[in-house]
């Protein structure tokens, strides 16, 4: 296969515009600005206006041309909308009278006039022209389409000039062209064929947005070169880049002919400055088109290009509806969540939907989802830092995934297609849309991959393609392409999502501030109330125990009774406050995680039991080792202190036992280790079922206080605090009389 | 009888007692009256008290005694300046700081047990409510920082 910079080269520097060399159907005269003195002239003015190049050089323009008519061409110079191209001219030689197409344009110091003869004195008037094209510009745009404007161009055209073959080619993002519009009466049709970017080279691309229309009127002409060859003041070739009579490469000339063409004309069809496409025609025998039809034709194509953009833009129109509909369901939606993640997540059909997508992957800080037919994680990771750099601000789209990212091939089946959204970078916040591969046949007007031929020196030289039989091509690793509104849309969405996570972070910030305050205001209000409380209690507590001391011989029993009484009650006071400041404290330290093996901390835990209650007869059962988990290592001795006690105080049974063991849950579809369920069970009292859901609040006692070894009424509370805040969960299952199971985990649940 | 005849006559310490609660005064007053050792008690009711009586301004300009206290309770929660802030300033004086100080306080908070310690307290004890509690806690403490321990002789001013 030929290399792309190869089948370029020697076409792509030929020097088109300055070839020296004019078409024989009409004359060109080169005059210095001001005298209006001819400087060069066309070998051809014997043939076309009886006078030798010889007798007219050096000669003034009046030589030619009445004075009236001198004046129309300095008026046409200057613009004066009286006298535009063409101007209706006329020589006189040997008592004949000539008619001509007069055609003018400036270029630095020097003026261009091209004289193309016309059969009779027509007088080309602006009426005429406007009733010639009224009707067409009208159809061109009440047209509801983008092709059916393009067939109606095509058709209008060929009416207008009478070509065989009318045809509109556009051109893709890589230059390469296909014919989406055609009106002909030839038997073969060239709809749908595509043509290769080398089929029209660089410069004459460029020569098409300077110079909007072209007419070869016979393709076998013989050129005409120019007297003398050079500027004579410059000794600089001619730039014929604005005339209408320039002699056109050899090359394109073979190329018609390979395609069987005589006579071809081609306009122009530019968007925002880009040439979008051309008007094509052609024709199998000679045939020459006057330039005010080639003007009306111009016009029609500048009406067509001023079109486009509306076409384009009402293109899709339904599409384009239903895309902002889902944008605003979709951000609709996510100004609703929380978080950025979470709400994405949730919407992910709507996210597909949002581009015609089959997979996306979410990015957010390392997190990586993904919804639907996409890459594995780790071809998605690779994959995106080979985009960055490639992101042209923040979005980066490619139809053929492969063809530039060679690792791509391997899933090109489901991702060829390929959007990518950068929503921010700092956060590492992407999102990326994944097309699969649609298998699709091109038709090239003649194989592509060989427009260039190896001479027998070993240089390349650039020839035209000879075969023109449909040769069809299997594209392989494309996608339907992303549309430009697809595209668009997801900008839109970018902006918006940047907004909302910005609201978010702002509300989240402000959020966190006031938790902050309030928390440490808590925080004191806890210490300082706890303070404020016991101050007056100590007293309470203290002249009681006085009392009872110095009045010892005065009170009698009953009124000692009640001063113990008094005492009891302060004390559980005491316990009251330090538990609810306990639990307060417990809500807001900080985890400190650390490897823990929980086999040990248990084993420390019952011998604090056996040591602190030497009375109590309980068989501790622990069936399979515990395992080393990260936790924190105070706070999960103190839960299961917490459980253990309450085991053994509500717990009437003489031969008493607790289990303390874990289930190790089936692992669920991620790469994350399942989480052990931690139990702690009794043959204990156990809870009503109708009691199960008070048994976590603070203070809230099931049993009288003096039963069962009272307590405050916050052992449970703060086990759940704890509990809470690993992440975890905690649960119970109990049958009255039999006993009760409490389960809990002690890290995040993975998002299943 | 009297072997360290040489040595001069013990003097009765001085301990400073910062409290502005009238009935924590009066149980701590209570349970030291029952010590065995003679003590004389300096009560002052807020941090600038201490403080003027410390440097011996205001109203303690004219103070006859030269020593001084061979020990501070301090209670944290004051009035006004509170005791933190009476720790700081002792413990920042020279002269001063070599005066032992514990701090005497409901407050369980860690934060003020660190920064006690950090402002160099000598010992922290949290007020108990259990009156057999505070008489050992009491007990311990004069025991403990007259007898025990040897403090430097003669702090005088």
């Amino acid at each position: 296969m030929a290399d792309k910079t190869i089948d370029l080269t020697n076409c792509d520097r030929e020097p088109i515009h300055i070839p020296g060399l004019i078409q024989p159907h009409g004359v060109l005269l080169v005059l210095q600005d001001f005298h209006l003195e001819i400087m060069q002239v066309s070998n051809n003015t014997r043939k076309i206006i009886g006078y030798q190049p010889e007798e007219l050089l050096g000669k003034q323009l009046s030589y030619l041309l009445d004075a009236k008519q001198i004046q129309k061409i300095q008026q046409c110079l200057t613009e004066d909308f009286e006298s535009i191209n063409p101007l209706d001219l006329s020589l006189k030689h040997s008592n004949k009278s000539m008619y001509f197409d007069g055609i003018v344009h400036r270029l630095d110091s020097v003026i261009i006039l091209e004289l193309e003869p016309k059969k009779a004195k027509q007088k080309t008037d602006f009426v005429d022209f406007y009733h010639q094209v009224k009707g067409t510009i009208t159809r061109i745009q009440k047209a509801p389409t983008l092709l059916e404007m393009c067939q109606i161009v095509v058709k209008e055209v060929r009416h207008i000039t009478g070509f065989e073959r009318v045809m509109v080619y556009r051109f893709d993002q890589e230059g390469a062209g296909c014919v989406i519009a055609e009106d002909t009466d030839q038997e073969i049709p060239y709809l749908d064929l595509h043509y290769p970017p080398s089929d029209i080279p660089k410069q004459a691309r460029h020569l098409y947005i300077l110079n909007w229309l072209r007419l070869i009127p016979d393709v076998n002409y013989q050129p005409v070169a120019l007297i003398p060859p050079n500027h004579p003041l410059t000794n600089q070739p001619l730039d014929l880049s604005l005339s209408v009579l320039r002699s056109v490469s050899p090359i394109h000339l073979e190329y018609m002919r390979n395609m069987g063409v005589t006579a071809s004309m081609s306009i122009s069809l530019m968007q925002n400055q880009q040439l979008w496409g051309l008007i094509a025609c052609h024709h199998s025998s000679p045939k020459y088109i006057p330039y005010n039809i080639r003007t009306t034709c111009e016009f029609i194509g500048q009406v067509m290009s001023v079109e486009l953009a509306n076409k384009e833009a009402s293109e899709d129109i339904d599409y384009k509806m239903q895309l902002k509909s889902l944008q605003t369901q979709f951000v609709e939606a996510l100004s609703q969540t929380k978080y950025f993640l979470d709400g994405m997540v949730q919407l992910k059909s709507q996210l597909l939907n949002l581009v015609k997508a089959t997979g996306v992957v979410i990015y957010s800080s390392n997190q990586c989802i993904q919804i639907g037919e996409t890459p594995s994680e780790a071809e998605v990771h690779a994959l995106l830092n080979w985009i960055k750099p490639q992101l042209d601000q923040g979005v980066f789209e490619t139809p053929s995934l492969s063809k530039n990212y060679p690792d791509g091939a391997s899933f090109s089946a489901i991702a060829s297609g390929v959007l990518a959204l950068e929503i921010s970078r700092v956060h590492h916040n992407y999102i990326i849309w994944f097309r699969p591969e649609v298998i699709q046949t091109v038709n090239w007007g003649g194989n592509p991959h060989k427009p260039v031929e190896v001479l027998s020196d070993g240089s390349f030289q650039m020839s035209p393609r000879k075969s023109f039989e449909l040769w069809q091509e299997t594209v392989r690793g494309y996608a339907l392409p992303w549309k430009l509104c697809e595209i668009t849309a997801v900008t839109e969405l970018r902006s918006l999502i940047v907004g909302i996570v910005l609201r978010q972070a702002d509300e989240l910030a402000s959020m966190n501030f006031e938790l902050q305050r309030s928390n440490e205001e808590l925080d004191s209000f806890a210490y300082i109330a706890s303070h404020d409380l016991k101050e007056p209690l100590r007293g309470i507590h203290n002249y009681a125990n006085f009392l009872m001391e110095d009045y010892a011989e005065i009170l009698n029993q009953d009124g000692i009774a009640k001063l113990q009484t008094l005492v009891r009650l302060t004390q559980r006071m005491e316990d009251l406050i330090n538990s609810l400041l306990h639990f307060s404290r417990l809500g807001r330290a900080e985890i400190m995680r650390q490897t823990v093996n929980l086999q040990d901390l248990l084993q420390q835990v019952i011998n604090t039991f056996s040591i602190t209650r030497p009375q109590s007869e309980i068989e501790f059962r622990i069936p399979q080792t515990l395992p080393k988990i990260e936790c924190d290592r105070a706070q999960v001795n103190e839960l299961f202190t917490n459980l253990i006690s309450n085991a053994i105080k509500y717990n009437d049974k003489a031969q008493k036992w607790v289990e303390i063991g874990y289930i190790q849950q089936e692992p669920p579809n991620t790469p994350l280790t399942a989480l052990p369920i931690f139990y702690v069970r009794d043959n204990g009292i156990g809870i009503l079922e109708k009691h199960l859901d008070k048994i976590f609040q603070i203070f809230r006692r099931l049993h009288g206080r003096d039963e069962f070894g009272g307590g405050t009424g916050a052992g449970l509370t703060i086990a759940r605090k704890i509990v809470e805040r690993h992440g975890g969960r905690i649960w119970v299952e109990s049958t009255p009389t039999q006993g009760s199971t409490f389960y809990f985990t002690l890290a995040p649940e993975a998002i299943a | 009888m009297n072997l360290t005849s040489t040595s001069p006559i013990p003097k009765i310490p001085l301990l400073l007692i910062v409290e502005d609660s009238n009935e924590d005064f009066e149980a701590l007053h209570r349970l030291l009256q029952r010590s065995p050792m003679k003590i004389s008690i300096q009560r002052c009711v807020n941090g600038e008290q201490a403080l003027a009586f410390l440097y011996r301004t205001g109203n303690y300009r004219d103070r006859e005694i030269s020593l001084m206290p061979g020990l501070i309770v301090l209670d944290l929660n004051l009035p006004g300046t509170d005791g933190r802030e009476v720790l700081r300033q002792i413990k920042q004086d020279d002269h001063l700081k070599i005066v032992p100080v514990v701090v005497f306080t409901t407050s369980n908070n860690p934060k003020d047990i660190e920064d006690c310690y950090r402002y160099g307290v000598n010992s922290y004890i949290v007020k108990p409510i259990n009156f057999e509690q505070l008489k050992r806690d009491i007990q311990t403490l004069i025991r403990y920082w007259f007898e025990v321990t040897k403090l430097p002789e003669h702090l005088e001013y």
